[in-house]
C-alpha cells in the first residue's frame, strides 16, 4: 500500500518542522517566511505501509503570486496525493484557515492540523477542536512539534483517514451568496477541455485569476457573461470566506481557566474600580494611588488587546523609529564579538584545537616518522600537506559554527524579518529591498547557500542583482584568512581589522547595488512589500544543538573532503618539481633537490600581475598566488596551501601592506566554485560571469588601493590621514547637497519620506 | 484616509480596499477585508513601510500597498 501526502500551508507555520519530525529529515527550517523555496519529498515506513510525504513552499491562498507558490498550487491542483494535511498555526488560525476553505472549494481531501498548540496554551488559551471538526467535517488534530507522540497521531489520522473515510466533497454554503452556480453554467464545456475542475474553475473566475482564466480560453461572449453577474466579485468572495471563518471559528479558541482567574483577581482581590464613572469619581476626589492602579491596569489590558491583534510587545523597543537601527548594530557587534573576539568563548576553543594539533599531532608524527627513517616528501606530505593544512582550518571550526548558530538563532527568534523591515526604505533607494537583507546576511555564514534563499523575491531583476552581490559578503570560509593573517601582522587591532571586511564587503556591495539601479537596464521594478511578521520565539535546545551539530559536520566533512583533495594536489604540484642542478635536469621533491616546483613555474608565469598588489613578487609571490588560485575550489583552501607552505609570516615576510592587500583581495574576489554554480542556477550564465568578472576587478583595485594607502601610511601616516579625511568630508558634502537638491520639494513630515509624490497631502518645503 | 497617513499606535477599520490585479487580490487574502480592524504599529525608520496588526498576526505594508487601504479612526479617541 503506497500513499502519497502533501503538506500544505500558510508560510512559518512550521510545516517543514512537521516533515522534519515525520521523516527525520534535516531539512532547513526558519522563523521567516519562504524558508522552503521547492517540494521535498521521502519515503517513510509507517505500520507496514510506504508513505511518500512532501513538504510543499508555503502560500496565502491558490492565486498565487511566485514561482515557488504555483509549486504547491500545482501540487495541489494535480490531485495525485491521498491526502493533503493541512498545516495551520493555530495562534492566527483564522487567516490560515482561508486556505482551508481554498482547498476544500478544489475538493482536496484535507486533514487539517492546528501546530503550535505549546503557544497557544503558553498564552493562556485552549481550543476546542471538536467544533472546527464538526463544522468543517474534516479530521482536526491538535499538535506541537516539540512532542514526537503528536507527529505520530497525525499520521495514524491519516492514515485512518485514507483508508476508511469515504472522500465527499463538501458543500461549502457561503458559496451560494455569490453567483456561483450562474459562473459554472458559463464556463462548464471550457473547464472540461482544459481538464479543470469545475468549482474551482468557477471560483477563480471571480478571483480573476489570471493563470486559470488562460486555460479557460472564455470567449468575449462568456466574458460579457460573467461581468453581467456583477462587479467586485473578488472582493465579495473574500469578504464571504472570512465571514464564514468568523462563524465557525465562534467559541473555539477561548481563555483557559488560568485567564479567568487572571481578571477575577483584577476585579475582586485588588478591588479596581474599571468603569467609567468609577474612573471619574476618582478623579473627583484627586485619589492618586487609585488613579496609578487604573493606569497601570488599563496599560496592563490594552498590551493585552494588542497582544490578542497580533503586536509583540518587544517590537517597541527593537521597532522603534530611533533605536531600531542602533540596536540591530550592538546587536551584530555583539555576535562578532563573541564569536571571533580574543579571550572570548570562540577564542579559547580555537586556541585549544590550535594546541592539540601542534603538540599532540603535528611533532610527534614528524618524529615517529624520521625515526622509522619514511622518506622524507612522504613525512613531508604527512605533517606538512596534510596535518597542517588541514589543521589549519579545522581550528576555526568553533568559531565558525558559533558564527552559523548565532544567524541561526537570529533567524529562528524572527528578528531577521524586523531587520528586513526596518531596513527596507534604505534598500529600497538602491533597488532591493528588505528582503534582500535575508540572503545577504545568510551570505555571512555561506554564499552558496545564501543565494538560494533569493528564491521567492517577487522582482526578476532585484533577485538577479541580489544573489550578484551576495558573495561579496565574507562568507565563513574566509575568516580563517583574515584572523591567521591579522593573527600574524596586526595582532593588536585584530578584532578591528576583522570587523572592517565585514563591514568593506557589504559596504562594497551596498554601492554596486545603488550604481546598478542608476543603470536603466539594471533598474529594478516597482514592489509591492508585504511580508509578514513572525512572532518572536525562544529556539529550543534541542534546535541549537541540533543546528550546531549539523553545521560542524557539514564543515568536517568539507575539510576532510574538498578541502583534503585539493590540499594533496597543490602540496604534490607544489612540492615536486624538475630544474637543472649541476647541468643535469633532475626530477625529485623540492626538499632533497634545488628545484622548482611544478606549482612554482605556473604561479610565478602569472604572479607579476600581482605585483602592483603588494603580494605577487618576490622568492614568496607564487604561493600567495597559489594560494589563491586553489581558493577558487573552496575558501577554506587558501589558507590550508598557505598553511603547507610554511604559514602565513613566511609567505609576506615583514611586508604589513601585502598581507592587508592579501586580505582584502581574499575578501573580494571570484567566490568558490560551489557558489558560482549555485549563482548559474539561480540567475544563469550572464549574471555568473559578469558577477565574477565584477568580483575579480574591484578586488584588484580595492587591493591596489588599500596596499598604497598602507604604503603611504607606512611613510609618511600624517599624508595617508589627511587624504582620508578629506575624501569622508568630501564625501560627506556631497551626500547633503545632493540630499538638499531631492528633498527641495518634498512634504514636511512626510511619512514616505518624499516618495508619496504629494499624495500624503502635508504642506511642501519652499 | 488611506493606511499610510494613518498614526502610529491607534486602531483603524478598514472601509475599502482599491486597487485590482494581484496586489489588491493578495491584501484580501491576508485578510484586509472591509471592516476588520487593524492596529497601526508604526513606521520604519527610513520611511515608506507601515508596520500593522490583524487577526492576530503582524504584517509590513510598503507603501503602494498601503495606499490601496482606506481606513477609519476606530479607537474613539
Amino acid at each position: 500500500m503506497d500513499y502519497n501526502i502533501a503538506l500544505v500551508g500558510n508560510p512559518n507555520v512550521g510545516k517543514t518542522s512537521v516533515y522534519n519530525k515525520i521523516t527525520h529529515s534535516f531539512e532547513h527550517v526558519g522563523n521567516w517566511h519562504g524558508v522552503t523555496v521547492e517540494a521535498v519529498s521521502k519515503d517513510i515506513l509507517f505500520e507496514h505501509r510506504r508513505i511518500t510525504v512532501c513538504d510543499l513552499p508555503g502560500l496565502y491562498s491558490l492565486t498565487v503570486y511566485s514561482p515557488e507558490e504555483g509549486v504547491s498550487r500545482d501540487a495541489v491542483c494535480a490531485g495525485d496525493h491521498q491526502a493533503i494535511i493541512d498545516v495551520c498555526d493555530v495562534n492566527d488560525l483564522s487567516r490560515n484557515l482561508y486556505l482551508t476553505l481554498q482547498l476544500l472549494e478544489v475538493g482536496a481531501p484535507v486533514v487539517l492540523t492546528l501546530n503550535m498548540m505549546d503557544e497557544l496554551s503558553r498564552r493562556g488559551q485552549v481550543v476546542n477542536y471538536r467544533k472546527l471538526e464538526a463544522a468543517l467535517g474534516l479530521p482536526v488534530v491538535p499538535m506541537s512539534t516539540k512532542r514526537h507522540s503528536e507527529v505520530h497521531i497525525l499520521l495514524s489520522v491519516t492514515v485512518d483517514y485514507i483508508e476508511h473515510s469515504r472522500h465527499k466533497r463538501r458543500e461549502l454554503p457561503y458559496l451560494k451568496k455569490l453567483p456561483t452556480e450562474q459562473i459554472k453554467t458559463i464556463i462548464e464545456k471550457n473547464a472540461e477541455k482544459a481538464g479543470i475542475d469545475l468549482l474551482y474553475a468557477a471560483v477563480k473566475v471571480m478571483e480573476d485569476d489570471s493563470y486559470v482564466l488562460e486555460k479557460l480560453a472564455l470567449s468575449e461572449e462568456q466574458k460579457a457573461g460573467i461581468a453581467a453577474l456583477g462587479e467586485g466579485l473578488q472582493d465579495k468572495l473574500a469578504a464571504v470566506r472570512y465571514e464564514y471563518i468568523d462563524k465557525i471559528m465562534d467559541g473555539v479558541i477561548m481563555s483557559s481557566v488560568a485567564d479567568e482567574h487572571h481578571e477575577m483577581h483584577e476585579h475582586y482581590v485588588h478591588d479596581v474600580p474599571l468603569t467609567q464613572s468609577e474612573r471619574e469619581e476618582a478623579e473627583k476626589r484627586g485619589d492618586e494611588e487609585e488613579l496609578k492602579h487604573i493606569r497601570l491596569h488599563g496599560k496592563i489590558k490594552k498590551n493585552e488587546d494588542l497582544k490578542r491583534r497580533g503586536f509583540s510587545g518587544a517590537d517597541r523597543i527593537f521597532l522603534n523609529k530611533y533605536l531600531a537601527l542602533p540596536l540591530f548594530f550592538v546587536i551584530m557587534l555583539a555576535v562578532f564579538f563573541v564569536t571571533f573576539g580574543d579571550y572570548m568563548p570562540g577564542y579559547w576553543m580555537k586556541t585549544g584545537l590550535e594546541w592539540i594539533f601542534d603538540n599532540a599531532l603535528h611533532d610527534p608524527v614528524e618524529k615517529g616518522l624520521t625515526n622509522v627513517g619514511a622518506w622524507n616528501w612522504v613525512t613531508g606530505l604527512v605533517t606538512d600537506g596534510i596535518i597542517d593544512g588541514l589543521g589549519g582550518v579545522l581550528v576555526f571550526l568553533p568559531q565558525i559554527v558559533l558564527m552559523f548558530l548565532f544567524l541561526a538563532l537570529l533567524e529562528d527568534s524572527g528578528y531577521i524579518s524586523r531587520v528586513a523591515f526596518m531596513t527596507d526604505g534604505l534598500f529600497r533607494k538602491i533597488g532591493l529591498s528588505g528582503r534582500s537583507v535575508f540572503t545577504m546576511l545568510m551570505g555571512f555564514g555561506c554564499s552558496a547557500t545564501a543565494v538560494l534563499t533569493s528564491r521567492g523575491m517577487e522582482d526578476e531583476k532585484m533577485r538577479k542583482k541580489t544573489v550578484m552581490l551576495t558573495p561579496f559578503m565574507s562568507c565563513s570560509a574566509r575568516f580563517p584568512v583574515y584572523s591567521a593573517i591579522c593573527a600574524a601582522y596586526f595582532a593588536s587591532g585584530k578584532a578591528f581589522v576583522i570587523f572592517g571586511m565585514y563591514i568593506l564587503g557589504a559596504a562594497i556591495a551596498l554601492v554596486y547595488a545603488a550604481v546598478l539601479n542608476k543603470i536603466k537596464k539594471f533598474k529594478s521594478g516597482e514592489m509591492s512589500f508585504i511580508m509578514e511578521m513572525p512572532p518572536y520565539r525562544i529556539p529550543t535546545v534541542t534546535r541549537v544543538f541540533q543546528i550546531l551539530w549539523h553545521n560542524a559536520k557539514a564543515f568536517v566533512i568539507r575539510v576532510g573532503t574538498v578541502v583534503f583533495a585539493i590540499n594533496i594536489i597543490v602540496w604534490l604540484l607544489s612540492s615536486f618539481g624538475v630544474g637543472t642542478v649541476d647541468g643535469k635536469t633532475v626530477f625529485g621533491y623540492c626538499g632533497d633537490v634545488q628545484v622548482k616546483s611544478f606549482l612554482e613555474y605556473f604561479a610565478s608565469a602569472i604572479a607579476p600581475v600581482f605585483a602592483p598588489l603588494g603580494f605577487g613578487g618576490g622568492e614568496h609571490g607564487w604561493q600567495a598566488v597559489t594560494a589563491l588560485l586553489s581558493g577558487l575550489a573552496a575558501k577554506e583552501v587558501v589558507l590550508s596551501s598557505m598553511e603547507s607552505f610554511g604559514g602565513v609570516d613566511v609567505i609576506f615576510g615583514s611586508n604589513y601592506c601585502a598581507a592587508l592587500s592579501f586580505v582584502v583581495f581574499t575578501l573580494l574576489y571570484v567566490p568558490c566554485i560551489a557558489t558560482l554554480t549555485a549563482i548559474k542556477k539561480e540567475a544563469g550564465w550572464k549574471w555568473m560571469l559578469g558577477g565574477a568578472a565584477l568580483q575579480l576587478i574591484t578586488a584588484y583595485v580595492v587591493a591596489l588601493i588599500f596596499y598604497w594607502m598602507g604604503i603611504l601610511f607606512v611613510y609618511n601616516a600624517g599624508a595617508a590621514v589627511s587624504i582620508i579625511i578629506v575624501l569622508a568630508v568630501a564625501a560627506i558634502v556631497a551626500a547633503v547637497v545632493t540630499h538638499v537638491i531631492r528633498t527641495r520639494n518634498v512634504c514636511i513630515g512626510c511619512p514616505g519620506a518624499g516618495s508619496c509624490g504629494g499624495s500624503c497631502g502635508r504642506k511642501r518645503k519652499k | 484616509m488611506t493606511l499610510m497617513h494613518a498614526e502610529s499606535d491607534r486602531i483603524y477599520r478598514i472601509v475599502s480596499v482599491s486597487g485590482d490585479g494581484d496586489r489588491h487580490r493578495r491584501l484580501l487574502d491576508m485578510g484586509f477585508t472591509p471592516g476588520s480592524e487593524i492596529y497601526v504599529a508604526g513606521y520604519a525608520p527610513f520611511g515608506g513601510t507601515v508596520l500593522v496588526s490583524l487577526r492576530g498576526f503582524s504584517v509590513a505594508l510598503r507603501e503602494n500597498a498601503a495606499d490601496l487601504i482606506n481606513v477609519e479612526c476606530a479607537d474613539g479617541l
